[in-house]
């Protein structure tokens, strides 16, 4: 009985240690500020500073992607809903193409409108994609192309968050559940 | 009424038999993750093999799309890509979830404008000639 009071108390004090208690991969300091030159949904060149002041969510992908990257954008959908009043206006979703041949801006703009206004389609030529990727230490490449010159594109299946001063802090991956998500950028929308 | 039991008996015997015969194959919630403009849509599904005998998928086909073709979703340290799955056994009470993340149809070049809640046509075809139409629901790419 002592033994388990002791225990518990432990955990409590461990608990009460670990702050702030993010759910999801929390890798502040380990990487840089958010940075790039892209071109955006309109065909204009935009930079990071262009995208400060709200909760930003980086995501690698392309549009021709038929499963992966959907389900990450509904998924990212689903939970942007939930945070509901938090999220609108304040929350934005960058969904980088790194397939600029096939993703023109026409392509992203009706792509990221099926899925919210929150949601933000960029791309840029092979040194602005390399620039980007490498700064979050990600790769992409492409796979061969069928007989009809239709092309695979691997890519980070992670989505990188950033606080509003563009600040890296959470890596969140697709085996987080929902419910960590939500609760982490509730943390986030909350701070600063 | 001894003989007529008889014969249900019989009758319901054969039924059982006949049924128990082929591989049967079951298809629930198809649905068609739609996306803007001519992008390719992703077909999700749960397949069941409902017979004693194994059955092999070996791709599909659909009146509305120039080419539907039969992949699967990988995640290796981090990085997401797709492989092409030529022939996917389904051994007897086997159930296979053609779900995001795993499984898909990849339907591309549509050969007509799809809205949301168009129903479309997509035929499973089955290493031993089968042929197995079924009718999925356009859905929206927001919803999973």
């Amino acid at each position: 009985m002592c033994k388990k009071l002791l225990l518990l108390l432990g955990v409590m004090l461990l608990v009460g240690c670990s702050e702030p208690s993010w759910q999801t991969k929390d890798i502040s300091g380990l990487m840089p500020p958010l940075e790039f030159e892209l071109t955006n949904e309109n065909g204009r060149t935009v930079s990071a500073e262009d995208y400060r002041g709200q909760v930003t969510l980086l995501f690698f992908g392309f549009t021709h992607c038929p499963d992966i990257c959907p389900t990450t954008l509904s998924h990212l959908a689903t939970i942007s809903d939930e945070l509901g009043e938090e999220a609108r206006g304040n929350l934005q979703v960058l969904f980088v193409s790194v397939d600029p041949a096939r993703d023109d801006p026409e392509t992203l703009s009706e792509y990221t409108d099926a899925f919210g206004a929150e949601f933000i389609g960029l791309t840029g030529d092979k040194a602005a994609l390399e620039a980007l990727t490498r700064r979050y230490r990600v790769t992409y490449g492409y796979g061969e192309k069928d007989e009809a010159g239709n092309y695979d594109v691997s890519h980070s299946s992670a989505v990188f968050a950033f606080d509003r001063d563009g600040e890296v802090q959470l890596l969140i991956r697709e085996s987080d559940p929902r419910e960590a998500v939500v609760g982490d950028l509730r943390q986030l929308l909350a701070s600063s | 009424m001894l003989r007529f039991d008889r014969r249900l008996l019989w009758n319901l015997g054969l039924l059982l038999l006949s049924s128990l015969a082929a591989a049967d194959i079951e298809v629930e919630t198809p649905r068609l993750r739609l996306l803007p403009g001519d992008l390719p849509a992703a077909g999700y599904f749960s397949l069941s093999n409902t017979g004693d005998e194994s059955a092999a998928l070996v791709g599909a086909d659909s009146a509305t799309f120039g080419r539907v073709r039969m992949h699967q979703s990988i995640q290796e340290n981090g990085v997401a890509s797709m492989e092409p799955v030529p022939r996917l056994e389904l051994a007897p009470g086997e159930t296979v979830e053609f779900a995001p993340g795993g499984y898909h149809l990849m339907l591309m070049e549509r050969g007509q404008p799809l809205a949301l809640g168009d129903e479309v046509t997509v035929t499973l075809e089955f290493e031993d000639g089968r042929r197995t139409p079924v009718v999925f629901r356009a859905v929206s790419p927001a919803s999973l």
